[in-house]
């Protein structure tokens, strides 16, 4: 059926109206799938994003790779964390220039939320990978507005099985896969569950990292993760 | 330039007042040292007419504490140890020149800064005056009480060195403003500091310097003194960044009845050559938001130890093979990151030790329970043989080879386990 011309205004009419496009015109691209069903046609820099995981090893690697692309070689990357358990050459596969990575570790709650604010307000950091655990609607707010100013995006990162660090722009949990057989340990496969993004629709895809791309694997009916939603909120 | 020393002989001050004494006399001089344990002494040279002339000096200092109820005699001389003697034992309190000679010599000898057991001597013999020692050769004084005497006669009357070591070291840049009246607003204080700020970056920009370390001496009007140091990652002499830096120390700063002086001291500097400034140049960034005031700011706030960067380190060991050093420090040029290896994201530290079941002997296991919590292993890569370098062999706090192995479990979870000395142990979670 073609386009019907009167529809097509119609939802570009819309489309002015709404926040997206004007808010979210820069983005960095995920994998190709992921880019087409984000509503901003990439995962939008200069805002926040929470990424979800029970080991913390798989969001550390996803929000690098991200990290890697926005930074590109010559843009600074702050990790904030209250610990030192993090292993720095773990992340070399994903592309991230180590010289460029500055390591801030803040042990009270408090002043880690403040570094990770006033890094967020530097336009010379590309983008902050922080370990936060939980933030208010007044925190998160903050941040978003500071990313929004700089341009940095902002990684926050956590363990918590229900509870959510903050209200970002999009919220993803990342959970391990299983490899196919013959598969090499090297290459990550991750379930990536896009449990909200702003203006979007939830999604779930089940993704491997190759080395310098993200191939989508498996994309599935996103009603599942709406009903993961669900449960997540009511739990 | 003639050399210009004040002694203070303060006899009833207890030693651990006097450490904070010293501090406060920081305010006439930048040459300030504890002398003996119940006086100070301050090199004075081209100071003192910062508070109109010597006499002036001297009275500023006995009137100030005196109304702190210290007991103190300061005398003003050319040496050390003629300010000494006259502090202690005379009763002229400037003296200068050929005039030295004639205020010591009715001294006892005891103002000539001698071991107890020379004076006895001297004593003894009947020597009871400085002008009595003075009048007897050197050598027959070297010959009876060896080198002391003579040395510390030198040292009364300008023939010999007499070095003074400052409790810290004195600043290059310093600049410095003595208020007519108390300032306790932070506002006010903000003022000043910039003022000061304004006179150093100045002088260091004329140098090609900029400072990595400032200290503001801030003194109270009731003789207590409060410092705030700063630190920068890079040598610097932006006035507003500098002055950001110092603003999260002044919030902190109590002034009870107020502050009368204050002083900057750069205590260390470093080259910082100035900048071409680009006509055609976009988007300039402002100082305040680059990155590296960022990591001062950051420094600043957590300590520098705790804003880090990654560096490599010769060893094949997991754990000795990273190291996190101060991004304040110079980073080491030509350093390169190991080729492509496949490491945990998170490590744990020490290695965790679990329980594995393995279905053939040497083979690679089939489960293993962190905790109570059992997971069957679906697939693994392995053995990396790793072992520590030859040198370490007998440093029993490093283990020995250590065959690591990459497990996936049943739910696709990957770890990173290794196998030592007949017991498993789990180091790190893969992505």
């Amino acid at each position: 059926m073609p386009p019907n011309p009167v529809i097509e205004t119609l939802r570009q009419r819309i489309n002015c109206l709404e926040e997206v496009q004007r808010r979210f015109s820069r983005t960095v691209s995920v994998s190709n799938e992921i880019d087409r069903w984000l509503p901003y046609g990439g995962l939008p820099t200069g805002s926040i994003h929470e990424v979800k995981d029970a080991s913390l090893a798989s969001a550390i690697a996803f929000s690098a790779i991200l990290s890697a692309r926005i930074a590109g070689d010559e843009g600074n990357i702050l990790y904030i964390a209250p610990d030192r358990s993090h292993y720095p050459l773990g992340l070399l596969p994903y592309g991230i220039n180590l010289d460029r990575v500055v390591y801030v570790f803040a042990k009270r709650p408090r002043s880690l939320v403040e570094t990770v604010l006033e890094a967020l307000r530097c336009p010379q950091v590309s983008s902050v990978l922080a370990l936060v655990d939980h933030l208010d609607l007044t925190g998160s707010r903050k941040l978003q507005l500071a990313a929004e100013a700089s341009g940095t995006t902002g990684f926050l990162l956590g363990n918590a099985k229900d509870t959510f660090i903050a209200a970002p722009i999009t919220r993803w949990k990342i959970s391990a896969a299983r490899g196919r057989a013959g598969q090499s340990l090297a290459q990550p496969v991750w379930a990536l569950d896009l449990l909200y993004s702003r203006s979007g629709r939830p999604g779930r895809w089940t993704v491997e990292w190759s080395g310098k791309e993200l191939y989508t694997v498996l994309m599935r009916p996103a009603q599942q993760s709406q009903q993961a939603e669900r449960e997540a909120l009511a739990g | 330039m003639a050399r210009c020393f004040l002694s203070l002989f303060c006899p009833s001050v207890a030693s651990e007042h006097l450490t904070r004494l010293v501090e406060w006399c920081d305010r006439y001089s930048p040459l300030v040292s504890q002398d003996g344990c119940d006086g100070i002494v301050l090199d004075i040279t081209g100071c003192a007419h910062l508070f109109g002339g010597e006499g002036d000096l001297l009275l500023d200092i006995r009137r100030r504490l005196h109304r702190m109820n210290i007991e103190a005699h300061a005398a003003i001389a050319d040496t050390w140890g003629a300010a000494w003697a006259l502090a202690r034992y005379g009763n002229k309190f400037i003296v200068h020149g050929e005039n030295t000679v004639a205020a010591l010599d009715p001294l006892p000898v005891e103002a000539l800064r001698l071991p107890s057991e020379i004076v006895l001597e001297l004593r003894r013999l009947g020597l009871l005056h400085v002008a009595a020692v003075r009048k007897i050769p050197r050598s027959s004084l070297t010959a009876r009480f060896g080198s002391t005497l003579v040395w510390r006669l030198d040292q009364a009357f300008h023939k010999a060195e007499d070095p003074l070591t400052p409790w810290r070291p004195p600043a290059a840049y310093r600049a410095s403003r003595i208020l007519a009246e108390a300032i306790s607003t932070t506002g006010s204080v903000e003022y000043v500091l910039r003022n000061l700020l304004q006179e150093v970056c100045v002088k260091l920009e004329k140098d090609h310097l900029g400072s990595r370390r400032m200290d503001l001496a801030c003194y109270r009007v009731d003789g207590t003194v409060d410092r705030c140091e700063i630190r920068t990652s890079k040598p610097n002499r932006t006035i507003s960044h500098l002055q950001r830096l110092f603003s999260s120390r002044l919030e902190k700063l109590w002034a009870a009845f107020g502050f009368e002086t204050f002083t900057l001291s750069v205590l260390n500097s470093e080259a910082l050559n100035a900048e071409q400034l680009s006509l055609i140049e976009t988007n300039p960034v402002r100082d305040e938001e680059s990155f590296d005031a960022l990591i001062d700011r950051l420094g600043m706030k957590l300590g520098f130890q705790e804003v880090n960067r990654v560096r490599i380190c010769e060893s094949l060991l997991p754990e000795y093979s990273v190291e996190f050093r101060p991004a304040s420090e110079p980073i080491a040029a030509g350093a390169k990151w190991p080729d492509y290896r496949i490491r945990p994201i998170r490590l744990i530290d020490p290695p965790m030790r679990i329980e594995v079941s393995i279905l053939i002997p040497g083979g690679s296991p089939v489960q293993f329970f962190v905790g109570r919590r059992q997971h069957r292993i679906v697939r693994s890569e392995g053995p990396e043989r790793l072992s520590p370098e030859w040198w370490w062999r007998d440093n029993k706090s490093r283990w020995g080879v250590r065959d690591y192995y990459r497990i996936e479990d049943e739910q696709g979870l990957r770890f990173w386990i290794f196998h030592h000395a007949g017991q498993w142990f789990l180091h790190g979670h893969l992505p």
